[in-house]
């Protein structure tokens, strides 16, 4: 063995926490140098933020409603990765799906922003559990389908099974888009973005000159973090969230100690896919409109979020997709609308490479 | 039924279908292909006697693909042409005759497949190599000589098996899972954007500029791969691959929005770069054009709507590709590959540099992309962000999958099925379905609705994503070492199995002891 081994590396005098400091204020001041490119004008933020501060506290609101939606598709990813360490590239598509069903369904129903509120009630609620079941049972199928056979195969052979899981949901919405002669809800143009009703009660709870506080965003907060707590509930005491736990930390001894572990593998994408199908009523409900490709980019910002709050913890997706939701609004309003995705895959990148356990994630064995 | 029949008729059915698509005289292209690949398929199953029955059971088996190519030119002119509303003009005297020839053809080129195939080891692989640069040379004027109209959809197809081939050396050699190969492609394709068009005064005019500036992108696309991969390489296949794929996306979104580009210092707000007016780098979405084209002496300027000299480009780096690589996978640096995919941490016991080699490997995949993107930004003459989406890389991966990870035929075989099938056979398809639609079907269905929905749904071009997934799924599943594996890969890829195998033998074994 003739070669030196990588660790030892010698010829700097400077001692490590310099070598460090150096390096992270050579990083800051190139990020000084070239952010203002893609809208991170520290001078021009501060001036604004000064001018009115108020249109902050409104970017916060708007962040925290569509970061508890990202927090719960992230919620999805976390599950799955958690338990047999896949990740799970279709879960943004069963998000777009379930999105479509929801429509499917309120536009069956027949209710619009016309109808009582009684009305509207019924119809979220039925959109609801059918999007709900219609998600668990479509992730559930393609976990028995496409992953199964693939658990003891390399690594990567069931990462590239859910890309093409992915690939062939998007053309089912796709697809599903265009079936206006069976739901006219659809509109003409197969790939065009379709308009959800908009039944949210749009009153306004809470103004103060640019601060809009509306019921909808009251709802979809409200909504979302009951969902979570319930899911952290159930997780810690139930005997199925124990099992799920167990089979999470070592899936040969839950075997040894009697758990099915096929069972609770299928009831997390059952879990998931549930999951998948409340983030997708809440955004059709909360944006107004869905697209077939939309699973992509809401995919891989709940994906940041799960990963900067520790991948596999649950509370940690929650605290990742309200911080994405915030980082996404802010660079909406103060970097540049067209440099957000930018900054956000950006912080996945950066989140991965320097702690890739995320921000509340434990080391524990190989997961990083 | 004797094997070169059932081996004649696997490989007619293949040829019959893209026969039924084109019609007029595809049978001829597609009649040697198929007497060479029945032939050599059959090759593979039976042992021959002497040459002389290997030469007439090839040309046995090309026959029987030519016959099938016949009967499918008969079906195409006189069946799917009249219901498409195209009936032929042309006597049914004209179809058979352009049957025929590919029958000939098929029987010949199987004949000679057989001939060659039962010479020793040496002149078998000249033979074979032989055949194949002839059937590649001659390409183009037989597409021109037959009016098919396929040589430039050819081009377009052959960029992405130079991509294949260079993403096959980080997924197939090193094993690393990069799943945002396109913003290489994109780099190179910018590169040479940047460096050959007007867009920032750059420019460079001299004939021979686009020689060099090849090799620039090239280099460019490769030292971002070390840019991108000197942080990210020391994290776990999976979560390496999200990090790709998050630069797979973050490029073509710097592309489409460096519009507007000037640097302060951050401190003293000195103007650095683009003080006078804001550099409009990349051109937006509206994108760079023109790139200019590349110039040789004898052929003079390469231009737009004369394939040749671009195809034989291609072709040629395809060549200078599989040549590199060849070498590269036998080299220390390959066999170092190898066997960090295998078992990364005894690879490292054994004194290998393992971010070195992962970096060399992302390195060099990226260079060969930057060569696709050179060439692609200078024949199509402009260049998009658009064109460079997660799409752009799921679809090489595919190839690189589908053909065989690990192994260059397998490799160009997959990308070839995968783009010729997106690029020609899909649109071919999608176009004569609409014309039996048209025609045939439609004036039938009273209801408009219905009528409506038959028209839009019934597109199979709608099914692009659909193939490419199922592919990858149906691959993972059912063959995950790809069509044409390498020895190693299909071991590692059924280690599994072969454990478990091994342990039911030996549980067998046991209590008969």
């Amino acid at each position: 063995m003739a070669t030196t081994s990588p660790t030892v590396r010698t010829g700097s005098a400077l001692p490590r926490w310099a070598r460090n400091l150096a390096l992270t204020l050579l990083i800051l001041y190139i990020v000084l140098l070239v952010g203002p490119i893609a809208g991170l004008d520290a001078p021009r933020i501060w001036q604004s933020i000064a001018a009115e501060p108020k249109t902050l506290v409104q970017v916060a609101l708007v962040g925290l409603a569509n970061g508890s939606i990202i927090a719960i598709i992230a919620l999805g990813y976390t599950l799955v990765y958690g338990i047999i360490e896949l990740i799970n590239f279709a879960h943004a598509d069963v998000f777009m799906l379930t999105a479509f069903m929801s429509l499917t369904v309120l536009g069956a129903i027949g209710v619009d922003q016309k109808s009582s509120s009684g009305q509207i009630f019924v119809g979220v609620l039925v959109a609801l559990v059918v999007a709900v079941l219609f998600g668990a049972l479509l992730n559930a199928s393609i976990e028995r389908l496409a992953y199964r056979r693939l658990r003891n195969a390399p690594r990567l052979a069931p990462l590239i099974s859910a890309i093409g899981v992915s690939f062939i949901l998007q053309n089912l919405g796709l697809f599903w888009g265009g079936l206006r002669i069976i739901f006219p809800v659809m509109g003409v143009n197969a790939a065009a973005p379709k308009t959800f009703p908009q039944l949210l009660p749009e009153g306004i709870l809470f103004q103060d000159g640019p601060i809009i506080f509306r019921q909808k965003d009251l709802i979809i907060i409200l909504a979302s973090v009951a969902f979570m707590i319930a899911l952290r509930l159930f997780v810690q005491y139930t005997r199925l969230g124990k099992a799920m736990r167990a089979t999470a930390q070592n899936r040969d001894a839950a075997k040894i100690m009697g758990i099915n572990v096929d069972t609770v593998i299928a009831f997390t994408f059952l879990l998931g896919g549930g999951l998948a199908g409340v983030a997708g009523l809440l955004v059709g409900l909360y944006n107004g409109t869905i697209v077939f490709n939309m699973g992509l980019t809401a995919g891989l910002r709940a994906f940041t979020a799960a990963v900067l709050g520790g991948i596999g913890n649950i509370t940690g997706a929650m605290l990742g997709g309200f911080l994405i939701g915030l980082l996404a609004a802010f660079s909406d309003v103060y970097f540049s609308s067209r440099w957000t995705n930018a900054w956000v895959f950006a912080i996945l990148v950066v989140i991965l490479i320097f702690r890739p356990l995320g921000l509340l994630g434990e080391a524990g064995g190989e997961k990083a | 039924m004797s094997p070169a029949v059932r081996t004649g008729i696997s490989a007619g059915l293949l040829a019959v279908v893209v026969v039924l698509l084109f019609g007029n005289l595809s049978g001829v292209v597609l009649g040697l292909l198929a007497g060479a690949g029945a032939a050599i398929l059959l090759d593979s199953r039976v042992e021959w006697p002497n040459r002389n029955a290997a030469i007439v059971g090839g040309a046995t088996a090309g026959a029987v693909a030519g016959l099938l190519i016949l009967v499918g030119q008969f079906i195409h002119d006189l069946f799917l042409m009249p219901l498409a509303g195209q009936p032929v003009a042309t006597a049914p005297g004209s179809t058979l005759q352009a049957g025929l020839i590919a029958v000939v053809l098929a029987a010949l080129a199987g004949a000679a497949v057989g001939a060659i195939v039962t010479q020793a080891e040496r002149p078998r692989q000249l033979g074979l190599l032989g055949l194949l640069v002839a059937f590649v040379i001659l390409f183009p004027f037989l597409d021109q000589q037959i009016q098919l109209g396929w040589t430039p959809t050819v081009i377009s197809v052959l960029i992405y098996v130079v991509l294949a081939l260079g993403l096959n050396i980080v997924v197939g050699y090193a094993g690393l899972l990069d799943l945002g190969y396109a913003a290489f492609f994109a780099i190179g394709a910018y590169t040479t954007g940047l460096l050959l068009s007007p867009q920032i005064g750059i420019n460079w005019d001299h004939p021979l500029s686009f020689w060099l500036v090849i090799w620039i992108a090239a280099a460019v696309a490769g030292l971002f791969g070390l840019i991108l991969g000197a942080p990210t390489l020391p994290l776990r296949g999976d979560y390496l691959a999200i990090v790709t794929l998050g630069f797979g996306e973050i490029v073509p979104i710097v592309f489409r929005n460096l519009t507007r580009v000037e640097i302060k210092e951050p401190f003293t707000g000195t103007c650095l770069i683009g003080c006078d007016k804001a550099i409009n780098l990349t051109g937006g979405e509206a994108g760079i054009n023109p790139i200019s084209h590349p110039w040789l002496p004898l052929v003079g300027q390469f231009r737009t709507g004369q394939d040749l000299p671009w195809y034989f480009l291609i072709v040629a780096i395809i060549a200078l590709t599989i040549f590199l690589i060849s070498r590269l996978r036998n080299s220390r640096l390959g066999r170092a590959w190898t066997a960090m995919r295998e078992d990364e941490l005894a690879a490292s016991s054994m004194g290998i540099d393992i971010v070195r080699t992962k970096l060399l490997a992302f390195a060099m995949g990226a260079t060969f992309s930057g060569f696709g993107g050179a060439f692609f930004a200078s024949y199509i003459s402009a260049i998009f962000p658009g064109v460079f989406d997660f799409s752009v890389s799921v679809i090489i991966l595919c190839m690189v999958i589908l053909g065989g990870l690990g192994n260059i035929t397998g490799v160009i075989l997959g990308g070839l099925i995968i783009m010729m099938s997106d690029r020609l056979f899909l649109p071919q398809l999608a176009t004569l379905v609409k014309n039996i639609l048209n025609t045939s079907v439609l004036p039938t269905i009273a209801d408009p609705a219905m009528k409506d929905f038959v028209a839009t749904s019934v597109d199979p071009s709608q099914f692009r994503l659909l193939l490419f997934g199922l592919t990858l799924v149906i691959m993972m599943l059912v063959r995950p070492e790809g069509l044409i594996p390498n020895v190693r890969r299909r071991a590692e890829f059924h280690e599994a199995e072969a454990g478990a195998e091994a342990t039911v033998a030996t549980e067998a074994k046991a209590p008969a002891k």
